[in-house]
């Protein structure tokens, strides 16, 4: 019994750090641009491949440090193609209705998928972990895979991160004024449409991140962005639109509900996510950190 | 006389702000009832609590005879108000024409079920009557095909006025009527304010800033100060006041 | 003023001409384009319905899909266990699974949620659908329920033999012409105007007296069921219900037929559809190229056509006649109310 426990709880934390690593570029872009970004499982998906070509070149058996330069690469690429995104598409959005920009976004996904397609191909690719982190650690009876404290770790660093950044730095302060009134921070003088382009870089970029990192877990198809993102989608609304922290224990919370909802009921997996999803939108629409509107 | 609307012990809140202290308000059948008072005084709140767009967080209001302090903004429109807003609102993307359709076809509805129009495509031809005689009116005539978004800001007004005037309400609550005219539409307006006041037999209740256009229209006045009523009555009673002198003229 | 004599004279004649199109290709295509354009018809219906919510009274839904598969999985459902049913009735209580989907959803959704909120409501709504096909054995887990047979319906003087593909396809394009005449009825009846009100300004619709989520619900039920229909209809075309109808890639089909064709149009949805059918079938050889095509078409609609297709044509048509506006006014009132 203590042994369910523990590894239900452990895949419970699997879940909500992969799933949070995903929802964390997506919860910035809303935050600041009120754009719920479809097109983020995308380029999640696009990081997953190009890592995976990075792989590919140095051959099998790869150290850890060739991993983290496919992350790299990842980054640096998907990060290019949001400066590209953010100049031709985000820019245009601002004047649009939310529905418009939402549909935009979700064109924005056909193209990623259609491109991953013409690239790579339809077949299904698939990466072992590199051999330093494809071995299992027993902490009491509990089996728990290098690889998966690798994410849950990743996870947490890249939270801490968001945070000290968001907080603790001038770039970080930036963005906080502009989320909450770019008109009045455009009257103070900021580049505002500088600093959406820069939020809009730095979160393709750990959409990038996001994809090379989970990419041993998944067998790769075109179909990848889909899966993801649905789940990061439920995070960030849960969390209250925006809020990192907010994302962060709503990834916990939900990750919980999934992994012990599968415990329990094996046969349904991928569905209590969903039904607590449902629950609690319909309890508390703005989410666990969300400001209630006053309208 | 008889008392059409009767608010007692209104208060409310919008977080920690306090808008609405124990306000108690009466409307009598056939008057035409200014609300005034400096910005922020309340009178929008008032306004929506009386209409129901929103609720209020205690007190009891009673139309008719029936309490409808429950009750949501529709429900009371169709126990018999009508109302305008500040800004205008009107079916931006349809005509003029088709905006009064609506108002009307949406009475019908309301009185006679929603089965009343069944198996009709276009508007029945007693509707599109009405629409015509309430465009002659108003004074629409010119704007009737032009989408309504287009259309002037006195236009569009009149426009909203019509609409409320099709449902046929014993009471039209009118929120600052004149705001954003010229003086000369000012004077338009309140004569064809007061126009359709008599030929309907209507009861008003008004929210006003313009001086000319409250005496020009009340019968009785209300002046609401800080969330609460400070003075009622008629209109040289009221400009007599003592506390509405200091209001009013300490402030300024 | 209005003519709506006008109006729903020229709609009609649009319906029928779609009609005589679609009847047209069984003599000039081969057995795959048929296919195809059946599916085309349906998938048409299956826009109106979703822009029936969208441009009609204002709700984005991300979660069609459980409709379209409610309404399939219905149908195949009774065809299987109760095959003695009138196929018919069988379509008719496969749509009402849709409404039935939709009421529940809607009242639950409706008080609750608005906007983009309930745009990613309707996405996982439709999503836990489509894992409980999937996980459920009742419904044929991941292989769906095949082997559905078309009918031969019984009338009273004789039989109608559907058992061919080309006779069904007739059927189908029969029968979404008349969804489609009823929906643009309803639309410009009186609570068609009044759903449109709805959209363009909720307050004031209320009011005048009128309950705002009770017409919202209304309509999300019928959208619901319409396009539970069109999954019930093509069960039987494609003799299988699979778990793929019920995925959320399917929800945004008729999302880009509508924005391709044109929101602001009735037809919109029918010409996005015709247009996604051929861009679908011109691509098939290239893994890929149809989404990358179909997205770049979706981005120019958003950002530079709004309009869409038709929202163009009309645009040059207003630009056109507005030059010879002295000489034909009169036509101009039926030509720009065509599209209404």
């Amino acid at each position: 019994m203590m042994y369910d426990i523990g590894l239900t709880v452990f895949n419970g934390l699997a879940w909500a750090m992969a799933t949070f690593l995903v929802a964390a570029g997506l919860t910035l872009i809303f935050g600041i641009l009120h754009i719920l970004n479809f097109a983020h499982g995308g380029f999640f998906m696009i990081g997953a491949y190009v890592s995976y070509t990075v792989m590919l070149a140095f051959g099998a058996g790869l150290p850890l440090w060739v991993f983290m330069i496919g992350a790299m690469a990842a980054a640096v690429v998907v990060g290019l193609l949001g400066w590209a995104v953010d100049m031709f598409v985000f820019r245009r959005l601002r004047d649009v209705e939310d529905a418009y920009s939402l549909i935009a976004t979700y064109a924005l996904l056909l193209v990623c998928g259609g491109a991953v397609q013409l690239i790579w191909g339809l077949n299904y690719l698939s990466v072992m972990p590199p051999p330093s982190l494809n071995s299992v650690v027993f902490i009491g009876d509990v089996f728990m895979p290098t690889y998966t404290i690798f994410v849950i770790l990743s996870g947490v660093v890249a939270y801490i991160g968001l945070e000290l950044l968001i907080n603790r730095t001038q770039i970080g302060q930036l963005i906080r004024v502009v989320a909450v009134d770019p008109w009045m921070a455009r009257l103070l003088g900021l580049n505002v449409t500088r600093i959406y382009l820069v939020t809009v870089i730095f979160s393709f970029a750990m959409a990038g991140v996001a994809g090379a990192l989970l990419m041993p877990n998944q067998s790769l198809s075109p179909e990848l962005g889909g899966i993801f993102l649905l789940q990061a989608f439920g995070v960030v609304i849960v969390g209250g639109m925006g809020s990192i922290r907010g994302a962060f224990l709503a990834a916990l919370l939900l990750g919980m509900i999934e992994s012990f909802g599968t415990y329990l009921f094996p046969q349904y997996p991928g569905i209590f996510f969903l039904l607590a999803l449902a629950v609690i939108l319909l309890v508390k629409p703005s989410g666990i950190m969300g400001k209630e509107q006053t309208a | 006389m008889t008392r059409i609307m009767e608010a007692r012990a209104m208060h409310k809140s919008y977080g920690q702000v306090k808008v609405l202290e124990d306000v108690s308000f009466d409307l009598e059948e056939g008057e035409a009832h200014v609300v005034i008072g400096p910005n922020g005084a309340g009178k929008t709140t008032l306004f929506r609590c009386l209409s129901g767009e929103t609720r209020i967080n205690s007190g009891t209001i009673m139309l008719n005879g029936q309490d409808v302090t429950g009750l949501a903004g529709w429900q009371r429109v169709q126990r018999g108000i009508g109302r305008s807003f500040q800004v205008a609102r009107i079916f931006q993307d349809m005509s003029a024409f088709e905006n009064l359709i609506v108002a009307i076809e949406t009475r019908e509805r309301n009185e006679k079920g929603i089965w009343a129009s069944f198996g009709h495509i276009a508007p029945r031809r007693a509707v599109m009557d009405e629409a015509e005689r309430l465009v002659h009116e108003l004074g629409l005539e010119g704007t009737l095909d032009d989408p309504a978004g287009t259309l002037s800001h006195g236009d569009k007004k009149r426009l909203e006025l019509a609409m409320s005037l099709a449902l046929r309400p014993k009471v039209l609550m009118l929120d600052e009527p004149t705001a954003g005219m010229s003086p000369s539409d000012r004077s338009e307006a309140v004569r064809l304010i007061s126009d359709v006041r008599a030929r309907y037999g209507l009861t008003l209740l008004l929210t006003e800033h313009d001086m000319e256009v409250v005496f020009g229209l009340a019968t009785r006045l209300t002046v609401l100060h800080h969330g609460a009523i400070i003075a009622s009555g008629e209109p040289h009673k009221v400009r007599a006041d003592a506390r509405v002198r200091e209001v009013y003229l300490g402030q300024h | 003023m209005i003519d709506y004599r006008v109006r729903f004279r020229t709609n009609l004649v649009i319906a029928a001409c779609g009609l005589a199109a679609f009847a047209v290709v069984p003599f000039v295509a081969n057995s795959g384009l048929l296919f195809l354009a059946g599916l085309v018809a349906i998938n048409i219906v299956f826009g109106l319905s979703w822009n029936f919510l969208f441009s009609g009274v204002g709700l984005l839904s991300f979660g069609h899909a459980m409709f379209f598969a409610g309404g399939a999985y219905g149908m195949a459902l009774i065809t299987r266990h109760v095959p003695e049913m009138p196929f018919l009735l069988a379509l008719v209580l496969g749509a009402a699974c849709g409404g039935l989907i939709a009421l529940v959803f809607g009242v639950v959704a409706l008080r609750r949620a608005s906007g983009v909120y309930f745009a990613v409501l309707t996405l996982a709504f439709s999503e836990l659908i489509h894992i409980l096909i999937t996980k459920t054995t009742f419904l044929g887990r991941n292989d769906g329920l095949t082997g559905i047979p078309r009918p031969v319906i019984e009338l009273g003087f004789g039989t109608l033999n559907l058992t061919s593909a080309t006779a069904y396809y007739y059927f189908i394009i029969i029968a979404m012409t008349l969804v489609a005449v009823m929906m643009w009825c309803f639309q410009n009846a009186p609570a068609g105007r009044l759903l449109q009100a709805i959209r363009q300004d909720q307050m004031r619709t209320a009011f005048l007296g009128t309950p705002i989520q009770g017409w919202q619900l209304t309509a999300f039920v019928i959208s619901g069921t319409v396009a539970a229909f069109c999954g019930a209809v093509m069960v039987p075309f494609t003799q299988i219900a699979s778990p793929e109808i019920a995925y959320w890639t399917v929800s945004t089909q008729p999302i880009l037929f509508t924005l391709l064709g044109g929101a602001g149009h009735f037809w919109g949805p029918a010409v996005g559809a015709i247009l996604f059918g051929a861009i679908d079938y011109g691509t098939r050889t290239m893994h890929g190229l149809s989404e990358i095509t179909v997205g770049v078409l979706l981005l120019a609609v958003v950002l530079i056509i709004p309009g869409g297709l038709l929202g163009l044509l009309k645009r040059r048509r207003a630009a056109a006649s507005k030059s010879t506006r002295a000489e034909t006014a009169g036509e101009r009132t039926s030509e720009t109310e065509a599209g209404k």
